[in-house]
């Protein structure tokens, strides 16, 4: 039963990552849908964030001591400080758990 | 490349927690050689432990991995005219962070070679950290709580930020942020996709404004 849930899960995945690379597929992309889809990094990737750093534990939490929400903001601060993908990354991680230990 | 070890903390929680819902570590390494599927893998080891059905599960994939088919379409001038082999192999490495990492590229940048490397790297990377979770949860309990999920925000934030230049792209994420939290405190199931398409839609039409008045 879970090897079933694994293997369908895993076809159901392949198949929304492969269905439009099939060139047989008649589709074209009109310049509107380019541009439309030219939004899909900020717009998907801020989606998956957004419960993340709000909802830790489901709940929404816009209080000062959510350490999502403080961490991101230093991510954030990081990134247009130094201009450095990785290193931002792992300081506002390390931030991240400082606030979570000290909190 | 160094990106790869971002993956870290959810490779750690996606083998802990598979651990901690009674599935055998063959098949907690089976979801992510299979699936390859951060947020789908984990939400899927939840509802298994809360023993719901199939047909929920895999309904439930489909709507979280449904981001996939917008990044198949907005790769699909660059990997569609690929011969069989590398179509099939690069849309299984399709990622959020491979899609991420190439998405800027159009045809005369793209280079498969690298989106190849770059898609393996995370793929073993992904499974290597599994399987260390997988250890570390049969010896450790409670490693879920350890807040390894901001590690994902972390991530996707270094990401987003340098993309956004422009109003449009202000408005997307902004109207994107906000439908996620909302949508996702009303517990809708496909929370994820509607709202990225929702600040996708307000990005394009802002766009279209922009360009109009100037």
């Amino acid at each position: 039963m879970i090897w079933a849930v694994i293997f369908g899960m895993g076809i159901l995945v392949f198949l929304n990552r492969y269905v439009f690379l099939e060139p047989r597929l008649p589709v074209r992309l009109s310049s509107n849908a380019r541009q439309f889809l030219g939004f899909a990094v900020p717009g998907m990737l801020t989606a998956i964030c957004g419960p993340i750093v709000f909802m830790p534990d489901k709940q929404l939490n816009l209080q000062w001591d959510n350490p999502y929400l403080l961490s991101s903001l230093v991510a954030i601060g990081l990134v247009l400080y130094t201009r450095n993908t990785l290193l931002s990354m792992l300081l506002s991680m390390a931030v991240f758990f400082l606030l979570r230990w000290w909190l | 490349m160094p990106l790869s070890l971002a993956t870290a903390p959810w490779g750690l929680l996606a083998g802990s927690m598979a651990i901690e819902a009674n599935l055998t570590p063959l098949q907690g390494q089976g979801l992510s050689s299979i699936v390859f599927a951060g947020a789908a893998q984990l939400v899927a080891i939840g509802m298994l432990k809360g023993g719901a059905g199939v047909f929920s599960i895999l309904l439930t994939t489909l709507l979280l991995t449904s981001q996939h088919l917008l990044y198949g379409m907005s790769m699909r001038s660059v990997i569609s005219p690929l011969p069989g082999r590398w179509r099939i192999g690069l849309g299984f490495l399709l990622t959020d962070e491979l899609f991420a990492l190439t998405s800027q590229h159009d045809r005369q940048q793209f280079n498969r070679w690298y989106a190849l490397g770059v898609g393996l790297t995370f793929y073993i990377a992904w499974n290597l950290f599994t399987l260390a979770g997988i250890v570390l949860g049969s010896s450790i309990p409670g490693l879920e709580h350890l807040g390894l999920d901001f590690s994902i925000a972390a991530t996707f934030i270094a990401l987003i930020t340098p993309v956004v230049r422009n109003v449009p792209t202000v408005v997307c994420v902004a109207v994107s942020l906000f439908c996620s939290v909302l949508f996702s405190y009303w517990q809708w199931g496909s929370a994820l996709v509607l709202s990225g398409l929702a600040g996708m839609t307000a990005g394009f039409v802002c766009n279209k404004l922009y360009r109009e008045r100037t």
